[in-house]
């Protein structure tokens, strides 16, 4: 059965090209335009990994990372950080709410997929 | 009414007159700087929206030659197939040939991938200006209205524009947020695992 990935970005075109790879790989993938779309979504589907950008507007990355890890649910799922931003600062901040790992934008599809299957297993 | 009294009455009516004047001209004076950031900030958003249509057409040219690529990759597959049993070398050679090219697009298109996400920095980049050259009207406008150019002298009122905007550059670097882009081409971004 194929693995379900929640893609969390406010651009459409950085969905459209998540989902353009993931999909060529076989996954399954849901679409969310921001955090609190993302947070809707995982309530009400079974993820096997979140890959969400930061600044989005409602909700940011960072603030559905620390909602989602507050769900039994969402405890153990790999959330990946895929952002335009790469300050120390930011990283550190995602690391203690819980990331699983940070991918600076522009992603390569081929090292986005070896990311995903080392994380996903 | 004698005549020194008539020059001193017009000496007053010039002077009020050109008070109303130099009034008149800093509330013109802020007219035009609105405007001029207002032009700025307008011509951010076309650039945001040419930039978001090309790209909105890029990915759907993308998406189309994508699709055209996987129905040309099953195609050659299935002559492939039809052809292998007639072992015909010049078809099979063809064939071969068909599918080096087939996989060239495909590796084009996965390099595509990584071109095509620049409009996701171009617009969080525009909107960080954006905001910073309406945080600087804001500023400007503030040091504007404190501090009453017309009761000083032209070289005092010089002074003062200068430490005004020097104030209204260093509020605006204060407030501003941090920058969220410092890519500076499309190479593939570094990947961290915690």
């Amino acid at each position: 059965m194929a693995k379900t990935i929640l893609a969390v970005d406010d651009s459409a075109s950085i969905r459209q090209m998540v989902a353009f790879t993931l999909k060529g790989a076989g996954y399954e993938v849901i679409q969310a335009v921001d955090g609190q779309d993302a947070l809707d979504k995982a309530n009400s589907h079974q993820v096997n990994l979140v890959l969400t950008d930061i600044n989005m507007p409602r909700m940011d990355g960072l603030k559905l990372l620390e909602l989602l890890r507050k769900l039994a649910s969402y405890k153990n799922i790999p959330i990946l950080i895929l952002t335009t931003e790469s300050g120390d600062e930011i990283k550190a901040k995602g690391r203690a709410a819980g990331a699983t790992g940070w991918l600076v934008k522009p992603f390569d599809p081929k090292r986005l997929l070896e990311v995903i299957g080392k994380v996903i297993g | 009414m004698s005549e020194t009294q008539s020059t001193g009455i017009n000496k007053i009516k010039d002077s009020a007159s050109k008070k109303t004047l130099e009034y008149a001209d800093c509330i013109y004076r802020n007219a035009e700087a609105d405007d001029f950031f207002i032009n700025i900030k307008g011509e951010l958003n076309q650039v945001d929206r040419l930039v978001s249509d090309a790209v909105n057409n890029l990915v759907v040219n993308f998406k189309f030659i994508s699709e055209l690529t996987k129905s040309h990759h099953e195609m050659v597959l299935a002559i492939e197939k039809l052809a292998a049993p007639e072992g015909s070398k010049p078809i099979l050679e063809l064939l071969e040939k068909q599918m080096v090219v087939a996989d060239k697009i495909e590796q084009e298109l996965e390099m595509a991938v990584t071109s095509l996400q620049f409009g996701d920095l171009v617009t969080q980049l525009l909107a960080h200006t954006s905001r910073q050259v309406e945080m600087l009207s804001i500023e400007l406008q503030r040091v504007d209205r404190q501090s009453g150019w017309g009761k000083t002298s032209n070289k005092k009122m010089l002074k003062r524009v200068h430490e005004g905007i020097s104030e209204a550059v260093a509020k605006t670097t204060i407030k501003s947020t941090r920058k969220p882009v410092v890519q500076q081409g499309m190479q593939m971004g570094d990947i961290e695992l915690f």
